[in-house]
């Protein structure tokens, strides 16, 4: 199974949780939705689901949690027949991601909380500090292809 | 996890457990979330830990002995450098005990083995 | 602020549709959804409640393609419109690149319409984002509406664009509009990746 990162730091914590934890899906994202890194899915569009709702299910308990008491819950657990899902937050220099990861009988609740606090101080300790980039991304005169782009999603090209 | 646990049905059984000599921690533990119901421990030992990774131990040695044809498993002991690790269980409940070296192992899965039959 | 992978070369970037109930935010989704191929999109992900109100959000991914070597994701997400969701449009709001404001033509949805912006703004404050520097367009929806049900594009523009921001009429439930509308907002937030330093 594949583990894809979008920040080389990510990546030995996130393998070492997988490995020792033996989780069928891990994700890893920010509040906003968008993916930092994934283990366990085929389909890049499925991550961004994924990412989407597990961002809504994060938001959503933790102003639960602050409306019922006074802080956000500090993690999710729901268990499935088959499998179970686990959610929580970890906090690094480069600021707070969510963490998903789904698991079945190969692993358990306790595997579960016990390396995802291996990978939470893992991360804290590998992310690098935040530096904002000065240089463009893009090219000056991207609209063209943008244009092109969008028109031949909506079939106008 | 730390602070003072909810009483459960397991304090008396955990306490006759903790008395024996040279037993420094003991736990009931949910086979399948590998999580602490109950526990009565030493300073220094990491319940939590342990308890998630005896669990899984436990669970695999159990389906090990299903595997290999020799029926249901009663009892587990791993013995390492400077103590013991015992397990027993039934319906998904385990009982795990942390001892020294040098404690005496066949009172301690007597009891054990005891407390796991309450489990029924 | 739009993420961007430089090992794989990807850039994603969160467009969040935003406007007074029954604006017509899911419908402009909707319209996307059936108009791009299948494979540039994923699943439409909606919240919604049995009567097909949005609860939480609706959700689609787009696959932009390639732009300056970047293969380009937009995640685009609506809100839910009426008052009482306000805590979960805040929810949707946070992390937001860009902001389309989708507004009813309709001349009795004046109020909700400035209501409703004046909600985005204060949402974006609380974010501690200012709303004159992120990404926003309007849309005057639902401009197919018999005339003298609707307010025309310059009135619309008066009472709630004060700001002048890119603007489009358009009619998302059958299309025209809804393509200008995404370009718009593409534009200006990409343009933020093309300048130097404002990332």
């Amino acid at each position: 199974m594949i583990t894809r990162v979008v920040e080389g730091w990510v990546e030995e914590p996130l393998k070492r949780f997988v490995d020792d934890a033996r989780v069928v899906l891990a994700l890893m994202l920010h509040p906003s939705g968008q993916v930092m890194a994934q283990h366990g899915f085929a389909r890049a569009m499925d991550v961004m689901s994924a990412c989407a709702l597990a961002a809504a299910i994060h938001a959503s308990a933790s102003e639960l949690g602050r409306q019922l008491d006074g802080k956000p819950f500090s993690g999710i657990h729901q268990a499935g027949k088959d499998r179970q899902l686990f959610l929580a937050e970890a906090e690094t220099a480069q600021g707070s991601y969510i963490f998903v990861t789904v698991f079945d009988a190969e692993s358990s609740l306790g595997l579960v909380r016990l390396y995802f606090e291996e990978l939470r101080a893992g991360l804290a300790s590998a992310a690098p500090a935040l530096e904002e980039s000065s240089e463009p991304i893009l090219a000056e005169h991207f609209e063209s292809e943008l244009n092109r782009n969008l028109a031949a999603l909506f079939g106008r090209a | 996890m730390t602070g003072p646990r909810t009483p459960t049905p397991f304090g008396s059984l955990l306490d006759t457990l903790t008395r024996q000599r040279g037993v420094k921690a003991g736990m009931v533990v949910s086979e399948s979330d590998g999580i602490i119901i109950d526990s009565n421990m030493q300073i220094g030992v990491h319940g939590d830990r342990v308890a998630a990774l005896a669990a899984s131990l436990y669970r695999k040695a159990r389906m090990s002995a299903t595997a290999a044809g020799l029926g249901t498993a009663t009892f587990f002991q791993l013995e390492a450098e400077r103590g013991r690790l015992c397990a027993a269980g039934r319906n998904d409940l385990v009982v795990v005990v942390v001892t020294e070296a040098q404690a005496n192992v066949g009172l301690i899965r007597m009891e054990l083995l005891r407390a796991a039959e309450g489990f029924a | 602020m739009s993420l961007v992978n430089y090992a794989t070369r990807e850039i994603t970037c969160k467009i969040v549709y935003y406007g007074p109930g029954r604006s017509g935010k899911t419908t402009n989704l909707h319209y996307i959804y059936g108009q791009v191929p299948e494979d540039r999109k994923g699943k439409m992900v909606s919240l919604a409640t049995q009567t097909d109100r949005t609860l939480f959000f609706d959700f689609l991914p787009l696959d932009l393609g390639s732009i300056s070597g970047f293969t380009t994701k937009f995640q685009l997400y609506t809100v839910p419109g009426q008052v009482y969701y306000q805590t979960t449009r805040k929810l949707v709001l946070q992390g937001a690149d860009g902001v389309v404001f989708v507004a009813d033509s309709q001349a009795r949805q004046l109020d909700e319409n400035i209501e409703s912006f004046q909600d985005l703004h204060a949402n974006l404050a609380d974010q501690g984002v200012d709303a004159r520097a992120i990404p926003l367009v309007i849309q005057y929806n639902k401009q197919d509406l018999p005339k003298d049900l609707i307010l025309g594009e310059p009135e619309l523009r008066d009472a709630i664009n004060f700001r002048g921001v890119p603007d489009f009429s358009a009619d998302a439930l059958h299309g025209p509009g809804v393509f200008e509308t995404l370009r718009g907002i593409s534009e200006l937030v990409l343009k933020r990746l093309s300048t130097p330093g404002a990332k």
